[in-house]
């Protein structure tokens, strides 16, 4: 047969001098070594963001659940409150819905979180740590300063003290008083919502985000007219 | 036949310029530099994303341990000095109520049905252990301090630990045997100092830890007057709870019980509203 010859052929070649044999070992070294190599660059860059399975600890997903979480977790504190104390129809109708619709996307970002096999809070008490890109440096948050990344307070969120002048109210001033911390509140949690609307990696992540984007927009200006309807001025708006 | 001539003279070219390789064979240094080409590559990517999670990870790395997760679902375990204790939850008393509990400050066992606001809460004077225990249930972590041992900067860097974050309050325990007592539903960890770095491992391993605590996704919201009041909170009671008191295994009284099936239920009078 023809194949038979061509091996007698190759096999009828002179055995390999020394030098070549060095230089077949190199490049076989060098061979394994390029293949393990692409082996473990291959499996790192599946166990990155945007690879499958859970996302990391320090990816835009699981920080926007778990600050978001807790953003929310303010605004359904404050909704509540509203809801029992004021006695204003359409003021305890936008309570209503804010507290019931921000508690069921807390619950489903907890749920997201357990299934990630990742902790409900942010560790080491600070926020939006997760926020790296030049959106965020440029407002100031997120991860501006690699020492001590993150805030400790995220935009829009009340403090102690105005939580508790709002408890003390009743009435017009209550109902003015909600509807400004409310409507600063919604103005702050757009950054984040932004961000992970734009590098969130899981989809339904990014859904979420848009969802929120859009649905606390029309709020927003719900929330703005109903203050003013009520001879309120709304606060300034967070950094 | 033409082609099958034409292929053995091929081959026999090829064995002669093979002939002449091997007595001459060149440096394969195409292969060598492609190869190398693949390792600097592949290596430069590797390492770059390696060192660049590294040093994200570094940070944490200090709480990682204390991180809970399915594979270390109470890292309170790894933690020295926390006292564990088994307690039955929902059991509910009166705000009038006492409850005999078994551990000074109590972290678990019956409570009142109003649980304290523990949002960050920072309560200046003792409040009524009654109520802050249904917060343990919710999750929180409270942490308990001597007024006489912890003050000022001491005082600062546990209040940073509360204000601005969620499932989670102290307040003043006059009769406190440490500086400083955490507790978390069925976990307690007393010390010495504020200083104490089991502190934030505590805080990092229990709080809203969801293999820990009794009622998944509970509230930390109060209703305030009439129910919890966080600016005027019913306060710690240091006196003896006394013979009255609810015993550690008290279950609230069962609902009356209502009318048998098929039994129509008593119906108002007419005429007897009033």
């Amino acid at each position: 047969m023809a194949d038979q010859d061509a091996a007698a052929e190759i096999g009828s070649d002179q055995p390999p001098a020394e030098t070549s044999t060095a230089m077949r070992v190199l490049v076989i070294s060098v061979a394994v070594l390029a293949v393990l190599l692409l082996g473990a660059a291959g499996g790192l860059l599946l166990g990155l963001p945007g690879g499958r399975g859970a996302p990391a600890s320090n990816s835009v997903d699981v920080g926007f659940a778990q600050d978001m979480s807790v953003h929310h977790r303010q605004a359904v504190q404050m909704a509540g409150w509203a809801r029992d104390h004021s006695t204003d129809q359409a003021v305890r109708q936008i309570a209503f819905d804010i507290e019931t619709s921000q508690l069921g996307q807390v619950g489903r970002m907890e749920g997201w979180l357990g299934l990630w096999d990742k902790p409900e809070l942010p560790a080491s008490g600070k926020y939006m740590k997760w926020m790296t890109g030049p959106e965020a440096v440029a407002h100031g948050h997120g991860a501006t300063n690699p020492a001590d990344p993150g805030v400790d307070v995220m935009p829009g969120m009340y403090t102690q003290q105005e939580w508790q002048r709002l408890r003390s109210l009743s009435g017009r001033e209550l109902d003015v008083a909600f509807l400004q911390l409310m409507l600063r509140h919604h103005q702050g949690g757009t950054q984040m919502m932004e961000y992970a609307a734009k590098y969130a990696t899981n989809p339904q992540v990014k859904n979420l985000a848009q969802s929120m984007l859009l649905s606390q927009g029309k709020e927003t200006q719900t929330l703005r007219t109903l203050l003013t309807a009520r001879g309120g001025q709304p606060l300034p708006p967070p950094s | 036949m033409a082609s099958g001539k034409n292929s053995k003279q091929a081959r026999r070219n090829a064995s002669a310029a093979r002939a002449a390789a091997a007595i001459k064979k060149p440096k394969p240094w195409g292969l060598v530099a492609a190869l190398v080409a693949i390792v600097v590559f592949a290596g430069g990517v590797f390492g770059f994303v390696y060192f660049q999670q590294a040093d994200k990870q570094a940070k944490l790395d200090a709480l990682a341990p204390f991180t809970p997760s399915q594979s270390n679902q109470d890292p309170s375990k790894q933690i020295k000095g926390v006292v564990f204790k088994d307690y039955k939850p929902q059991s509910h008393v009166s705000p009038a109520d006492r409850v005999a509990y078994d551990q000074s400050p109590a972290f678990g066992g019956p409570h009142d049905g109003y649980w304290a606001a523990c949002m960050g809460n920072v309560y200046e004077r003792p409040v009524r252990t009654e109520n802050m225990v249904h917060s343990l249930e919710h999750g929180a972590v409270w942490i308990a301090y001597h007024p006489d041992k912890v003050k000022d900067d001491d005082l600062d860097a546990l209040k940073k630990r509360v204000v601005n974050q969620q499932f989670i309050m102290m307040s003043p325990y006059p009769t406190l045997d440490s500086a400083v007592s955490l507790q978390s539903w069925g976990r307690q960890l007393k010390v010495d100092s504020a200083d104490d770095e089991r502190i934030d491992q505590f805080i990092h391993a229990l709080r809203r830890n969801q293999y820990t605590y009794p009622e998944l996704n509970a509230s930390c919201d109060a209703l305030g007057p009439g129910a919890f009041d966080p600016d005027n909170p019913p306060p710690f009671d240091a006196t003896p709870p006394g013979p009255d008191a609810k015993p550690m295994n008290y279950e609230p009284p069962a609902p009356p019980p209502s009318g048998q099936p098929g039994q129509p239920q008593p119906q108002p009078q007419p005429g007897s509203g009033g």
